[in-house]
């Protein structure tokens, strides 16, 4: 049977949208609750007010959406490479986030915080290449 | 307040070791139904074919449960540790990706995961 697993660009640019659309929904999910913060959710009833004020703020179903739209382009990806490979090279957040604040909040990026940054793009490249040789007959 | 540290950390061992085994399920499900997609359109379709197969739903509820585990510990520890010690993820993903879906493992997927890890680990720490 004929399987590809090689970690094409096109792969790579769904990983990176999976990582930018995951947080797309943090955000929209956090904007839903943001003018909730003093909300104490000790019962029932304040649960299920609580419920409604999010499902009434249309950050939510932005979140939403974005979780479906990240389902499905995660399952696409998961159709063409091991799951060892995606996930690691999803980590590629854990890049960007220190370098965007870096470009747009002026951010300082000390000694070990950019060794790590290394560090994983070392890794994200290793087990990229990992992938390279087809896989055998299984 | 060395008891809460410990209890945090096993929160955030069993949120991992849920989303592991939620991935595990979901990819075991993907893998069983060999589609190829080549269009926006059949992505759609394929993920209306995963829905269809019960064993994803037992994965969506271990997501959940990871999500709700999740926000227990981000409500007990600050973020910075939660992320660093939320790496060992990549470790449980590699080794159930190499003993249960049987992929291949050589050493440089190895090292790159471990250097992950680390990076990780630096990046959440410092």
């Amino acid at each position: 049977m004929f399987k590809k697993s090689r970690v094409t660009f096109k792969i790579l640019f769904f990983l990176v949208s999976v990582d930018a659309l995951e947080t797309v929904t943090q955000l929209c999910f956090k904007k839903s609750v943001i003018g909730h913060m003093g909300f104490q959710v000790d019962s029932l009833t304040n649960a299920a007010l609580f419920l409604k004020y999010a499902v009434l703020s249309p950050y939510l179903w932005f979140g939403l959406t974005s979780v479906i739209l990240t389902f499905v382009i995660w399952s696409t990806i998961l159709s063409k490479i091991d799951l060892s490979v995606a996930v690691p090279v999803c980590s590629f957040s854990y890049v960007f986030i220190p370098l965007a604040s870096m470009f747009f909040f002026k951010e300082q990026i000390n000694f070990l915080r950019w060794s790590g940054i290394v560090s994983i793009l070392i890794g994200v490249i290793l087990v990229s290449l990992s992938s390279g040789h087809k896989e055998g007959a299984s | 307040m060395k008891g809460g540290i410990v209890f945090v950390f096993i929160l955030i061992t069993l949120t991992s070791i849920c989303d592991t085994i939620s991935q595990l399920f979901l990819k075991s499900v993907i893998n069983s139904l060999d589609f190829h997609i080549n269009s926006v359109k059949k992505a759609f379709q394929f993920v209306l074919m995963i829905m269809k197969v019960y064993r994803v739903w037992i994965g969506f509820l271990f997501s959940t449960l990871s999500l709700c585990i999740w926000l227990l510990v981000l409500s007990k520890a600050e973020l910075n540790f939660a992320f660093s010690v939320d790496s060992m993820h990549y470790i449980f993903i590699a080794f159930a990706s190499a003993l249960i879906l049987k992929e291949k493992f050589g050493t440089t997927r190895w090292l790159g995961t471990l250097a992950i890890v680390a990076g990780i680990a630096l990046v959440t720490v410092s």
